[in-house]
């Protein structure tokens, strides 16, 4: 045993002194491709061309699992002979380490236009050339649903988590939005207020929101009316309670009757909300809520108070970059 | 004996250092056996767990097991391991929820992120961060003449349109004017740096190649160790007495430079004071925790074991008094429990193990009692 040991070693040396080919030139006496497997990972001899993506496919079964290859080695790409650890299950869920947490950007826009107008009206080439940054640097859209479950603890992300969101429910989503968006193969969350639905002009119809639902766009709801949820000064106390049941719990019947399912999801008008607003919206079955905050989310976050980062048309790219942060750094001890 | 198997556990990991290395070298991948694959796990373990990520560690000899299941080395280190963190994290999960009790947010934020470093899928840790740690770390900035939202966002997070947090964070009015001496609370904006005032707007800029540096102005870099905003901060914070924010931003920058000695001497500046704010103000457990961090670090610190021992006397005398109180008050077990926290503190203590029995012979009489009277 210890003979064939140190015979072994004098042979791995010797192979290291022969220098001097490129790493791509590799070659290793065993097959490439041959692979171990425990209950949590494949360990993978790398052939030459692998990737995250094509080992993904043949190990996970999912070629959109290739986050995992890649976030697990710190490569997406990886040289003849190499070896790929292959998780077979999340390995960290809430996205804690010992040098800080991940972050998620949640983006929010509003209405686009061919033209930038004012604060709320974002230029459909400025969008575009964000959701190309995006694409361009390895950013990956997630959908409503799979970020819920990761402040639920249910599901770890890819390290570069990027959700967009439209407030309000503006139609020109369809011809300066949506485009790029299936382009890239991003989701996108639309928070609509139920008064809007129909209203002629810029609105969406019911019958286009059903189409984007069915697509796999989340639609999901932002009050009624769009009024401040937070009770004003002068407000009586009956009168805020009918006011707040009605922007919680009349979008669900029209959701349901036009898209096929209440919301559980809501975004706060203005993103303003109070203790006792997000105490009502628990209790109207809203399992998350999103406010506006300009600041990533982490995956602790109180998920009746998560973060939402408004981009304005003013904005710069690297204004726009600067709002992307996915880690905070932190020492944690 | 466990000193020459720990030399043989060095001399395996070395000869997996040097494989490692040959096998990341072109050409050097050599025959695939489970020597060569596994060599380069046991060295990346070795280097997470020196940096202090166990979790990490850990994974890696998980992946190690998994391409040799029988390997001696693998099997013992990720056993001993797994056992560490197991203990870390039920160690941190009470310190956490002792600091909520103690409405101590911030302290209790820091434990339960621990335990989610160690054990990212900790639901009690995740749980209590998400619905009970309320506050968010932050500093006072007291607006000068010429300050703005933006300007002032610019200095702490280097970005200007963060301007808006603060806007929240204090609740002004839309567009406020700000009259100089206003005290404005600025919190961390998690993502990026926090109290590290920089005043260079053109941080994106990599510094020219003979410029000389200014202080306070230059981006920090790993050579420019004297200059470094970030130490300057730290020094300020400790300055103004604010010893979280010295800490915290000291311990950023040592997160990035695990070796610099001049922010090691800081940190332990800082963690010193720390120990004796906390103590003046009877926080003794924070304080203990504080000290006894520098003392782990080097037991030849005689200021810190001199501080650690002033601090554990006055914890043992409150623990000890609290105990005497419940005795009186006939809570029996309440009072050993007091007892035995001496004890852990000194476990030579005697008036303490003379409590704890003469309190377990009361117990065990009124027990029998009991039970007579029951029959």
């Amino acid at each position: 045993m210890k003979s064939s040991g140190l015979l072994l070693l004098c042979l791995l040396l010797a192979g290291c002194g022969a220098t001097g080919s490129a790493p791509t030139s590799v070659q290793t006496d065993r097959p490439a491709g041959e692979f171990f497997e425990s209950a949590d990972y494949f360990v993978v001899v790398a052939g030459s061309g692998a990737t995250a993506q094509n080992l993904a496919a043949k190990y996970l079964g999912d070629a959109d699992k290739d986050w995992m290859i890649e976030d697990f080695n710190g490569s997406a790409t990886f040289a003849a002979g190499q070896q790929v650890a292959i998780p077979k299950r999340p390995w960290n869920l809430s996205g804690v380490t010992s040098t800080g947490y991940q972050l998620v950007p949640i983006l929010v826009y509003h209405d686009l236009a061919p033209q930038a107008k004012g604060r709320m009206v974002m230029g459909a080439k400025g969008f575009e050339e964000q959701m190309r940054y995006l694409k361009a640097n390895g950013y990956r859209a997630i959908t409503l649903k799979e970020y819920v479950e990761f402040v639920s603890l249910q599901r770890q992300l890819p390290k570069k988590s990027v959700l967009i969101t439209f407030d309000d429910g503006y139609r020109s989503f369809l011809r300066h939005g949506y485009p790029v968006l299936k382009e890239l193969g991003f989701s996108a969350t639309l928070f609509i207020y139920t008064d809007y639905v129909a209203a002629g002009g810029n609105a969406f119809t019911w019958a286009e929101l059903k189409k984007l639902s069915d697509e796999g766009f989340a639609i999901q709801a932002h009050s009624k009316s769009h009024g401040d949820m937070v009770r004003a000064n002068a407000e009586g106390a009956a009168e805020y309670d009918k006011r707040l049941e009605a922007e919680l719990v009349l979008p669900k019947a029209l959701f349901q009757k036009n898209l096929g399912y209440a919301p559980d999801i809501i975004a706060y008008p203005y993103g303003r909300q109070d203790d006792a607003v997000v105490r009502r919206a628990k209790e109207r079955g809203y399992v998350a809520a999103f406010t506006v905050r300009r600041q990533g989310s982490q995956s602790f976050v109180d998920p009746h108070r998560i973060h939402r980062i408004q981009i304005y048309p003013e904005m710069r790219m690297d204004d726009f970059v600067k709002s992307l942060s996915v880690f905070s750094q932190e020492s944690i001890k | 004996m466990i000193n020459s198997r720990r030399t043989r556990m060095i001399g395996l990991i070395a000869g997996g250092l040097l494989l490692a290395g040959c096998a990341a070298g072109p050409g050097g991948s050599g025959p695939a056996t489970h020597e060569a694959l596994i060599a380069p796990q046991r060295e990346r373990a070795a280097a997470l767990a020196a940096q202090g990520n166990l979790r990490g560690a850990s994974d890696a000899w998980k992946v190690a097991l998994t391409i040799d299941p029988q390997d001696a080395v693998a099997l013992a280190e990720s056993r001993k391991l797994d056992e560490q963190i197991k203990q870390s994290v039920g160690d941190r999960l009470s310190r956490g929820r002792d600091a909520l009790k103690r409405n101590v947010h911030l302290e209790a934020r820091s434990h339960f992120l621990a335990v989610l470093a160690l054990e990212p899928g900790n639901r009690e840790a995740f749980e209590a961060l998400q619905t009970q740690v309320r506050e968010v770390r932050q500093v006072n900035h007291t607006v000068r003449a010429g300050d703005s939202l933006t300007s002032i966002a610019q200095l702490y997070y280097g970005d200007r349109t963060r301007s808006e947090v603060i806007w929240e964070t204090n609740q002004l009015p839309p567009n406020p004017k700000l009259a100089p001496g206003t005290v404005l609370r600025i919190p961390e904006i998690p993502g990026l740096p926090f109290g590290r005032p920089d005043p260079a707007p053109t941080a994106k800029t990599p510094p020219s190649g003979g410029a000389p540096a200014t202080p306070g102005k230059t981006e920090p870099s790993e050579e420019g160790l004297y200059a470094n905003p970030a130490l300057g901060a730290a020094r300020e914070a400790l300055e103004r007495g604010e010893l979280v924010l010295a800490l915290t931003t000291v311990d950023r920058f040592l997160g990035q430079n695990p070796r610099n000695s001049e922010a090691t001497d800081l940190r332990r500046t800082v963690l010193l004071q720390q120990g004796r704010t906390l103590m003046e103000q009877n926080k003794l457990l924070d304080a203990y925790t504080a000290v006894n961090q520098l003392v782990k670090a080097n037991p030849k610190d005689s200021a810190a074991t001199s501080l650690l021992s002033q601090v554990r006397g006055r914890l043992v005398q409150q623990h000890y008094n609290q105990g005497m109180q419940l005795f009186r008050e006939e809570k029996l077990p309440a009072a050993v429990a007091e007892w035995r926290t001496v004890l852990q503190y000194d476990p030579a203590h005697d008036g303490a193990k003379r409590n704890i029995d003469q309190a377990q012979r009361l117990l065990k009489g009124l027990e029998e009692r009991q039970q007579k009277q029951g029959k």
